[in-house]
Order: C-alpha cells, then structure tokens, then sequence
C-alpha cells in the first residue's frame, strides 16, 4: 500500500512528539498530517489551504510509510532540510503507522477542525453571485459553536470549525445563563459580547490558516446565517433574554434579529455582509432543529418519521405525514458529558465506544489515544454492556455497590469509571428523551411500530451504538436500518440556507408546518417519564 | 403469610418494578387479603422505610425514588377502589408549582408519597399565582399548601411562596395553614426555606412526605 492510494478504511497511527510530550492519534490511511492534527489541540502552523503555498507548517519526519515528497515541498524545503527529513504537514500523507516531530507548533487554539466525515456536501442550485461571494454559516450551540466558511460562487467549504461557547462562565445549561442577565441585566451586553467574539474569532482562525489573509477576506462575506436554539439567539442578539425565563414567552415565536446591523458590520469587520438569525419556533424550540430538518429533507421522507437533537435540551420533531409535531425536552447534560464523573464532550481521549471482550471491556476513544474520559455514546455503551453483563440491573443498582471510585470499564485507567450516580444521570435523560418521544407518536395517533425513519443528530455523532441505545430504551425498538446518525445536522442545515438562492424559503417551509407541544402542559407526562427510568427496552405507548 | 407478601413486595419496590409490584397485589387480593390490609400493612410500611432510608442512602439516586414513590402511588390508587369503605384521611394539602415555574416532577413525586400515606392532595397544577394557592386552601379546608419551585427565580420570587406568606398573614390564616416548599434552590441554600415565609422544606419528594404529614399533625393539634 503506498500513501497516496491508501484505504480509507484502514486506520493508522500518527505518534507525535513535540516540546518532551509524545501523543498518539487514530486517522484513516491517506490523511495528511496536518487534517490529522487540526482536529487536535495540537495543530500545525499554516497560513494556507493546505495547498502547500505558505510553507509554515513544517515537521521533521522519524519514521513510518508516507508518501514522497511532494513538489511544493521541493520548492519549500532546501536540499539540506530534505536530507534532515523535513516535510509539509499539509503534504505529508500518511500510509502506515508513523512517527513525526513537531518542534515549533501553532499557539493553542479553542478552535478544532470539524473533521471530513462529520460534515455534509450540501446539493442543489447556487446561488448566482458577483460580489461578496463568501459565506458563513454559524451553529451556536450552548456548549459548542460550530462555523463554515464558504464560497459560495464556486459552492466550496473553504473551511469549519468548532470550539466551545464561552457562555459556559455564566452557567453550564441555559436557564442559568437567562439567570444571570435577569438578576444582572448589565450582563445581557456581556453574554452578547462574549458569543460574538467567539463567531469572529472562529472566522479569523480559518481566514489565518485556511486562506492567509483575514480583513480583506471579511470584507468579501456577503452573508452570515445563524441558528440555535431560541435562548442562545435571544442572549447574542440581546433582546428579549430576561423574558424569556416567562412561561408566558414560550409557546410563541421570539424575535432574534440583530437589532443594530451596523454596528454588527462594524464589529465583525464584515461591513458587506447580511447578517440573518432565521426565525425561531417558540421560547423552548430554536431555529437549530429547523436547520436539522432542512439538513435531513425530513419532510420529505415517509410518514411516521423521527428527528432527535440530542444534547442538554433535546429537540424532537414528529413528521405525520402532514403536521411537524415538536418539543423540546430538558434531560440532563449527561450525553454531552455533564454531570457524570469522568463524563466529557466527544473530544479526543473520550470512550466513545464499549464492547464486551474475553475479561473485561474493550474501551475505543476518540482518536485513539488514552481514555480521559467518556462521553455519550460511549455512556450509553457502558450501561448497556454492564445490563447485559449483571453488573448493574435494570434499576439502575449496581448488584455490589460501586463505591466511591465507581466501577472501572479498564482496570488499568481509573477515568474509565461509572458509579451509580452516572447510572442516575443517564437513566433520568435517556427517560425524558424516550418519554417525549412517546409523547408526540401518542399526539400524532402513531405507535413506536409506525415508525420508518428515525434521525439522530446532535451530541452522539456517528459513535452511537444502535443495539446498545435500544436495549436500553435510549431508541425505540425499531428495525434498526431505520435509524440513521448525523454529526454536525444543524450547521449543514444552516449551510444548505446558505448556498440557496432565498435560503430564508427553506426555514419558513418548515415552520409553517410546525406545531409546538410544550411537555410541562402535557398531563401525565410526568408519569410516562418514569415508566421510561427503567433500564430496558422502551415501554408500549398506551 | 402476610410476611412472606411484605418481602416480595419489598423486593419488587427495591428493584423498582412496577409489573411485579402489581402481580405480587394481586396474588394477594387472589389469596384474600384485603385491600386495606395491602394498603396499611404492605403498602404504607414500605413507603416509610424508603423515607427513612432516603436520607443514608451515599449513592442517593433520584431515578429509583421517583420509580418507587410512582409505584406506591399506583398500587394504593388501585387498592382504594376496592376499600370497603373510604379510608379515614390524615388531612388534606394543595399543591402546586409557584408562579412563573413549569417544572412538574417534584410535585408529582409528593402527590404519589402523599397519596400512599392517607393524605388528599388537590393538585393546582403549573405557574400557579400566590392568591390561588391560598382561596384553594380555604376552599378545600386544607391544612397545608405545598409550593415547588425548581428555579432560584420562582423559588424567592415575590408571586412564590413570600406572596402566599403575605396573603396568609393578612387573611388571618397562618395558624390554620402551613406553606411547606421543596425544590432544587431550597437543597443549595438549606435556610432558605426560612427567607421566602415557609414554614417548613423537604429535600426531596419522598421526604416531603412525612414533613407534610408533620404539619398536618401540628395543625389538627393546635
């Protein structure tokens, strides 16, 4: 096998050493060091596309099949710094396992690369432009923000990114945010100010490394496009945030529009751009599960059709055929990692994947390297696993008492621990989530069995076991070939808008066809949720 | 024999499940025992052990309490069909969650431990505004006026349980009725309680049942 026409499918690893630390990276064969890296905290300097041009990024090869050195590196590298093993990173490809130094790495960055098989090539008609030709598409999540930069003449993701919502100071889940702009309203400009600087801070990191020149490139955005869900909006555009903690605000639309384009504009140094929020649901379903149901055509799909944004709030929507039933449901920020002891997001070093072996478990992460952590597929394996194995029992006991260091899925790593207060925490999400499930098939008439399709997007990406989720009652217990996984729905959604000619058409599509379910309303719900805490398949819809 | 349907209950309860819960009551009424003895013998001392339990229990977790408190609930609403005659009540609360809040589960988890327990609840709902609680209590001569609250915001709000306090006072009433509150800002500030005008909190659903039935006692005896 040689690099250039190396497999996909076969995974190697890339063994980095840099500044006296050495760290290990699982990639498909054929990928250039420098994609391998972005991914990482530790990333390559660059001042271009990859295209070799800049010369910035710079690794000594030590050993371990690549490719041969490329012509951008003959003009780059000189003879002597050949001899020494000098390559590109954004040329060096990998074709086995393979060793290389990084002596001079880029300054740390929040910003990671989203990586290729997350993201989504969307279709159909370019928009016909002149001027202003550049795009950008932003999912602002409440523990992540995601961004694309596009050219959208050509129809070209120059590149996305994704870094953590720096909100998180003000409070981990939304209500405390809300809190804290209604007890501190000189906190609203605060929140704002910090969601924005975080957009524009993505946008600089991918017009630095990505392209090589930033404020002549603003002025080419001709578009920005922003969803999330209602709160998040309300916060960065600094309206209506206080009232929003108002029951009375929730079952309505809320108006999420920069008030101040200019000074938006001015601030982003995009002074070309529209700027645009595509119109919310309601107080408690944002424009982000819109953006999942453009992403996945889902009204287009069969009657009896399922979509899930899983993450603290989980999003739901319910196609019958003719109505879009949806609700919002607060589970917990366990499959996102919160609130479980070792729990983390899916970032590299996290359990994302749990199988029985001869003696233990088998523990993959993400990336390969050692587990830090688990985040929530690899959770939703470990139950199911520690169910199957009489470990933990469909109560949530564990059958001897875990202590205080929990229960070890890896003798050897003590961050792979589950204790029973993890087992709670997921117990309680995975019920509200199956319960509001079964909430909107009972409002539509339907039964779990008239399901075709279910969506899931959100925070398990693609590591989510299927078997695993519904031996649990995580998903229903369906023909599993009706089940697909989405890693990064809502930006492709939002990219879709962004790349159509009236891109605003697609939003309000769906939204005409919504009908909104506030649960707290729904009488009973409460005790369907609990007949959901059980560890076991998910319970008949009565 | 009645021993041997207390364990298996007990069992069924432990490992939170409902079906077998059930089975093991209805072998029982199948075997001539009656509902009264369900309730007061097997029903009612399993849910005194599970609140007394509650608060040793290191590794607490909430999704087995609200799956046992439901199971207490069910089981004793199906049984009181088949009482004789109506059971003789302890008291009677109204419940609700305070204005502004939406949030059910803490309410619903009481109204289940207070139902096995012989208490009435009249149960208001959601977002329910200071004055209703209290022409409620009246209306229903109820000794006590539960108010859950899960956000800081409903909990010390001036619409909460500080309006229902005011009213109370104003009325005349604070002798007749208590204002007990639960809810997540009461376990992070344990004096809170004291601050918005309540007489008493619980710190879970399942404690709440005994506080309640507490200052029920404190009323009738007054």
């Amino acid at each position: 096998m040689t690099a250039e026409r190396a497999d996909p499918s076969i995974r190697v690893t890339l063994t980095v050493r840099t500044e006296g630390v050495t760290s290990h990276l699982r990639v498909p064969a054929g990928t250039s060091v420098r994609d391998a890296l972005d991914t990482t905290e530790l990333r390559v300097r660059a001042a271009c596309g990859g295209t070799g041009s800049c010369g910035a990024c710079v690794v000594r090869w030590l050993h371990g099949e690549v490719n041969p050195l490329a012509l951008a590196e003959y003009q780059k590298l000189d003879v002597e710094e050949r001899a020494q093993g000098l390559r590109l990173a954004c040329q060096l490809r990998l074709g086995g396992d393979t060793e290389i130094l990084l002596n001079n790495p880029a300054p740390p960055s929040q910003w990671k690369s989203i990586p290729a098989e997350d993201l989504v090539a969307p279709s159909g008609k370019l928009p016909n432009l002149e001027q202003h030709i550049y795009g950008l598409a932003v999912d602002l999540g409440t523990t992540h923000i995601r961004v694309a930069l596009w050219d959208r003449k050509r129809g070209k993701r120059i590149a996305a990114r994704r870094g953590p919502n720096p909100q998180v100071s003000y409070g981990v889940d939304v209500l405390n945010r809300l809190n804290a702009v209604q007890t501190h309203p000189e906190r609203a400009a605060e929140l704002a100010r910090l969601a924005r600087t975080a957009i524009i801070q993505a946008v600089r990191d991918i017009l630095n490394r990505d392209v090589g020149e930033v404020t002549p490139m603003l002025a080419e955005i001709g578009q920005v496009i922003v969803v999330g869900n209602t709160a998040m909006l309300a916060l960065l555009t600094e309206q209506g945030g206080d009232a929003l903690i108002a029951p009375e605000n929730w079952q309505q639309a809320v108006d999420c529009q920069p008030h101040d384009h200019a000074a938006w504009q001015a601030q982003w140094y995009m002074p070309n751009a529209t700027i645009g929020m595509p119109a919310t649901i309601a107080g408690f379903v944002g424009s982000d599960l819109i953006a999942d149901l453009i992403a996945t055509d889902f009204t287009s799909g069969p009657a009896g059709s399922l979509l899930l944004d899983v993450g603290t709030n989980t999003e739901i929507a319910l196609w019958d055929g003719r109505t879009l039933h949806v609700t919002s449901v607060p589970g917990g920020p366990a499959f996102e990692g919160g609130g479980i002891r070792f729990g983390m997001p899916a970032d590299p070093g996290a359990i994302c994947r749990v199988r029985p072996v001869a003696g233990g478990y088998a523990c993959e992460t993400i990336g390969g390297s050692e587990a830090r952590g688990i985040c929530g597929s690899g959770l939703v394996d470990a139950v199911s696993v520690l169910l199957v194995a009489g470990i933990i029992k469909p109560s949530g006991r564990f059958v001897v008492p875990s202590g205080e260091e929990g229960y070890r899925l890896d003798a050897a790593n003590p961050r792979s621990a589950i204790g029973g207060s993890d087992v709670d925490a997921f117990q309680r999400a995975k019920a509200a989530m199956s319960a509001a499930m079964a909430v909107l098939l009972k409002r539509a008439g339907m039964v779990w069995a008239d399901l075709r399709r279910v969506c899931v997007c959100g925070a398990f990406g693609h590591t989510l076991d299927i078997a695993h989720a519904q031996a649990v009652g995580l998903l229903p217990d369906i023909d599993p070939n009706f089940i697909e996984l989405y890693a990064d729905a809502t930006l492709a959604g939002c990219e879709r808008a962004l790349l159509t000619d009236g891109g605003d058409a697609l939003f309000s599509a769906m939204t005409d066809k919504v009908q909104a379910i506030n649960l707290s309303l729904v009488k009973g719900y409460d005790d369907i949720y609990i007949d959901h805490l059980r560890l076991r398949p998910v319970p008949p819809i009565e | 024999m009645l021993e041997d349907i207390i364990k298996a209950y007990k069992e069924a309860v432990y490992e939170t499940d409902k079906e077998a819960a059930f089975e093991v009551v209805y072998a029982a009424l199948a075997e001539g025992v009656s509902a009264e003895d369900i309730v007061f013998k097997v029903v009612i001392p399993a849910v005194e052990e599970l609140m007394s339990g509650i608060n040793k229990d290191p590794d607490a977790n909430l999704a087995q309490h609200f799956m046992t408190a439901q199971i207490a609930a069910v089981v004793t609403e199906k049984m009181l069909e088949k009482f004789q005659h109506p059971p003789e009540l302890i008291g009677r609360i109204v419940i609700g969650t305070a204005s502004g809040d939406l949030h059910t589960l803490g309410k619903r988890i009481v109204m289940g431990c207070l139902k096995a327990l012989m208490v009435e609840t009249i149960d208001l709902g959601v977002n329910v505004p200071a004055h209703r609680f209290v022409d409620e209590a009246v209306a229903h001569d109820a000794q006590v006026i539960a108010i859950s609250a899960m956000m800081v915001h409903t909990a010390t709000g001036e619409h909460g349980a500080r309006g229902v306090r005011k009213l109370l006072r104003e009325r005349g009433l604070e002798d007749r009725i208590k204002i007990v509150v639960g809810g997540a800002p009461y376990r992070f500030d344990s004096e809170l309680y004291k601050t918005v005008g309540a007489d008493a909190w619980a710190a879970d659903g399942v404690s709440a049942g005994k506080v309640i039935v507490d200052l029920i006692k404190e009323v009738k005896s007054s």
